[in-house]
């Protein structure tokens, strides 16, 4: 016998690759440090999810919503820190969509 | 002395009295002529018996003049008044014979007529013995009263039956070309032997004369009142698309103002005076009409409104009606009534009662615009939908004007709007207007008129509402695989504009998922032609998925693995997680002698393309390789059995049929109930979840049944309760057996089940 598929309609979900998650992981994911909203979802500010709201990456492995952060950034108490570790933050430019200017 | 006194006092008295009799005439000559004139005159008066010809004789009218002025002087005319009444009280037996006798006849015969001719007769009896017009009005009034005073205590309980009879037949005299005999007095006088003006004219004028037309009122307007009720019921019954009131009201004019002339405005010498004597009583007859029209109307409310929009004029007369009688609270009872008999039960569809209460509302806002019957009729349904597991479905589905559910809720003509809010009071509003008197604590003017957010308003919140419609929307969205949802993208659009932009962003979402899984599709097919295409959702913005744990085998997972991979070139930053029990697979199996295609469930490819490395298999070791439930592994063997590809060759011992086997007909195919393959929509519904797992409990059915011969549904029942996990209600078994017997597999005889043999 021989199986031939001629055409597959299949259903997937898409997950950031924040290197962290196991990929089998069924749960809710992670979610973003500063409004703990899944980084599947979409940020306080944004309505789309995906390239729309994207994360960002940072040297210290700590990942968040990228608008999120940039806000935090934004803010003089920040001092310019991961809200997580209070490191300097740098962010990892290895993992940041290449179309994003940041 | 006081001898003398008294003896003066009688002589004076005495005196007197001859002085009056005999009118100061020479010695007693006057007393004589006194003697005479009271003989003539009681004579004359004396109340003859109209039976009895002989006893009537002629009086000279002069003679009798010369008397009574004779009696006048002497003031003997009270006294002679007394005599006469008291003479009518001995003759009285006279009318009352007659009385018995057309009574008898009209009792035997049933017919007005008799009464028709007693009154008649009883007219020429108050005739023959009225005294002459010239003894004054005094006289003539008191002997009326007596008359009618006798006549009436001598009429027998059925008079008033046969009264209204006669006044009832009166309406088809006034149209009568000629008037029939009984209709006319028993001696025509010459004055009116040419016709009467009207055929009913002397049997009016004879009521008059008796003084029925007083005594009898109300009788005589209740026979109206029926002759009215009789008509509405016979001319409107279940006559909706018409407006009736207009033709009752141009009958009535043809009708029975015609006939109320003669009743109650006989006097009138022309029109104009005709029509203000007639005002009153027209106007309650009117009236009369408008009620019974509205009773009718309010007895057939629940019919009308199934009929709408064929059933408007109907609306339209309730409306004036009920704007003339105040019968609001009698509708509101009666179709609240109908409702919660007709509609608000469990045979009835969600859908039909959706559909009925779109309609009252319709039908409601018509007849009453402010709402306030609405209101009261729409709470009992309002009530009963909230409890109803599948009414948010039943309107979504309407919302998006589900093909297959045949006519949508919504007018396709009605605008478009969003969903209206409760508004507050708006204190500054010049033109405000109380609430209606009759409306409830609750209720508030400016409800929303819209149909559909009057809808959406019988629950609290419309969150419900949109997590439904996601619902709905994903179901259909996973289920295209040509690409096209142009008709989710417009309803999308649609239900915006009702529900508000923010409340469907996620819906918004999942369409974009749609586009982009597209787009992404389209890149990596240039990159790599794959036959899988994948539609690619963002998690979080779609209901919850079914989960399931098992992988895909074979060519599936490296299909899968290649696709995910070009996924990551193109989206570095994201990677695929396939939810493998989703979709269909279109596959062609090639066997030595045929080629089988088929469109499956992957979790069926996935199970023949087991089949492919080993020719036969377990259901324990196809459940275990594939980790999921044997239940979910039996399904999908039946279905590929059912295309002849595999074969149990043991109990739960499958083989895969190189060659095409001759099924020996009807002893395996029978063993099992028949598959319909069914694509499996992602969000499983709770009925068929249910149904497929009746299917497991079929083999315990069959067992009894071969072994116990014929069985009750209860006794079936009563023995799957010990199955472990049955948890199935007997109404869901007889559906189960039903459908067996549908599909041949047992017969019922009597209540009592078999199989079919």
């Amino acid at each position: 016998m021989k199986v031939k598929i001629k055409k597959w309609h299949a259903i997937a979900q898409w997950r950031w690759d924040t290197g962290h998650n196991d990929p089998d992981d069924d749960g809710e994911g992670d979610v973003c440090g500063i409004c703990r909203v899944p980084f599947e979802g979409c940020c306080p500010t944004c309505k789309m999810p995906g390239e729309d709201c994207p994360l960002i990456w940072g040297e210290c492995t700590h990942v968040f919503h990228m608008h999120c952060l940039l806000q935090w950034i934004g803010t003089a108490s920040s001092k310019q820190q991961c809200p997580m570790d209070r490191r300097p933050w740098v962010t990892a430019e290895r993992k940041v969509d290449a179309n994003n200017p940041r | 002395m006081t001898n003398q006194a008294l003896y003066s006092q009688i002589s004076a008295k005495w005196n007197n009295s001859f002085n009056r009799l005999n009118r100061g005439e020479p010695g007693i000559s006057g007393l004589l002529s006194f003697s005479q004139a009271w003989r003539t005159a009681t004579a004359f008066l004396y109340p003859q018996d109209l039976n009895d010809p002989s006893s009537y004789k002629e009086y000279s009218i002069q003679d009798v003049r010369a008397s009574f002025d004779t009696l006048s002087k002497s003031k003997m005319l009270p006294l002679l008044m007394e005599n006469f009444l008291e003479n009518m009280r001995q003759q009285q037996y006279l009318v009352e014979r007659d009385i018995q006798k057309y009574m008898t006849e009209y009792e035997a015969a049933g017919s007005a007529e008799a009464i028709g001719r007693l009154l008649f007769r009883l007219v020429d009896w108050y005739k023959a013995w009225s005294p002459i017009p010239e003894l004054g009005t005094t006289l003539l009034s008191a002997y009326t009263l007596a008359f009618q005073t006798y006549i009436y205590s001598s009429f027998p309980p059925s008079f008033s039956r046969g009264f209204k009879d006669l006044i009832a037949s009166t309406f088809d005299l006034v149209n009568a070309s000629c008037p029939p005999p009984w209709a006319l007095p028993s001696e025509p006088q010459a004055s009116t032997s040419a016709a009467p003006p009207r055929p009913d004219l002397p049997l009016w004028t004879a009521c008059e004369t008796l003084g029925l037309l007083d005594r009898y009122e109300s009788l005589i307007a209740s026979v109206c009142y029926e002759y009215i009720e009789a008509h509405v019921l016979n001319t409107c019954a279940k006559k909706w698309d018409d407006s009736m009131l207009v033709c009752l009201r141009e009958w009535m004019a043809e009708k029975v103002v015609p006939w109320m002339v003669m009743p109650y405005a006989r006097g009138a010498r022309n029109a104009e005076e005709a029509r203000s004597m007639l005002q009153g009583v027209g106007s309650r007859f009117d009236y009369h009409v408008c009620k019974t029209l509205c009773d009718l109307r309010t007895q057939e409310i629940f019919d009308i409104i199934i009929d709408y929009p064929d059933s408007q004029p109907a609306l339209q007369d309730l409306k004036e009606c009920l704007a003339r009688v105040d019968q609001r609270s009698e509708l509101v009872t009666t179709l609240r009534k109908a409702n919660k008999k007709r509609l608000l039960h469990p045979g009835a569809d969600t859908k039909d009662i959706l559909t009925q209460y779109v309609s009252i509302i319709r039908c409601l806002r018509l007849i009453d615009p402010p709402g306030v019957l609405l209101y009261k009729v729409a709470d009992p349904i309002r009530k009963y939908l909230r409890e109803r597991p599948d009414t948010i479905r039943c309107i979504v589905a309407s919302l998006v004007g589900d093909g297959e559910s045949g006519d949508s809720l919504v007018d396709e003509n009605e605008p478009i709007q969003p969903l209206q809010q409760k508004q507050a009071d708006d204190f500054a509003d010049a033109n405000w207007e109380p609430e209606p008197i009759d409306a409830g604590p609750n209720f508030r003017t400016n409800r929303p008129t819209d149909v559909i957010s009057t809808l959406v308003s019988i629950y609290d919140s419309k969150d419900l509402f949109v997590k439904e419609l996601q619902v709905l929307l994903a179901q259909r969205l996973l289920a295209v695989t040509d690409g096209n949802y142009e008709r989710e993208r417009r309803n999308i659009e649609i239900l915006k504009i009702r529900f508000g932009e923010a409340a469907l962003q996620v819906c918004e979402v999942m369409l974009r998922d749609m586009t982009d899984s597209r787009r992404i599709d389209q890149h990596v097919q240039q990159q790599k032609p794959m036959p899988l295409h994948p539609t690619i959702v963002s998690r979080h913005f779609w209901p919850p998925l079914q989960t399931s744990s098992f992988n895909m085998p074979g060519q599936f997972k490296e299909i899968q693995d290649a696709y995910a991979k070009e996924f990551h070139i193109f989206k570095p930053d994201k990677k695929l997680h396939w939810l493998p029990h989703l979709g269909t697979i279109s596959l062609e199996i090639e066997l030595q002698d045929r080629t089988i295609n088929a469109e499956v469930p992957p979790l069926e490819a996935a199970i023949i393309e087991l089949f492919s490395s080993k020719d036969t298999w377990d259901v324990a070791e196809l459940a275990a390789e594939m980790k999921v439930d044997k239940t979910a592994a039996i399904k999908a063997l039946l279905t590929w059995m059912d295309l002849g590809v595999l074969k149990e060759e043991d109990v739960n011992h499958y083989k895969l049929l190189e060659v095409a086997e001759e099924a020996p007909a009807g002893t395996k195919t029978v063993s099992r109930p028949a598959v319909v393959i069914e694509e499996v929509s992602a969000v499983l519904t709770v009925q068929r979840q249910q149904a497929e797992q009746m299917k497991v409990y079929w083999n315990f059915i069959e067992g009894m049944l071969t072994n116990l011969g014929a069985l009750s549904l209860q006794r079936i029942q009563g023995m799957l309760k010990f199955a472990s996990g049955y948890d199935r209600t007997i109404e869901q078994l007889a559906e189960f057996m039903e459908a067996a017997r549908r599909e041949g597999l047992v017969t019922v005889k009597d209540g009592m089940w078999k199989l079919h043999r």
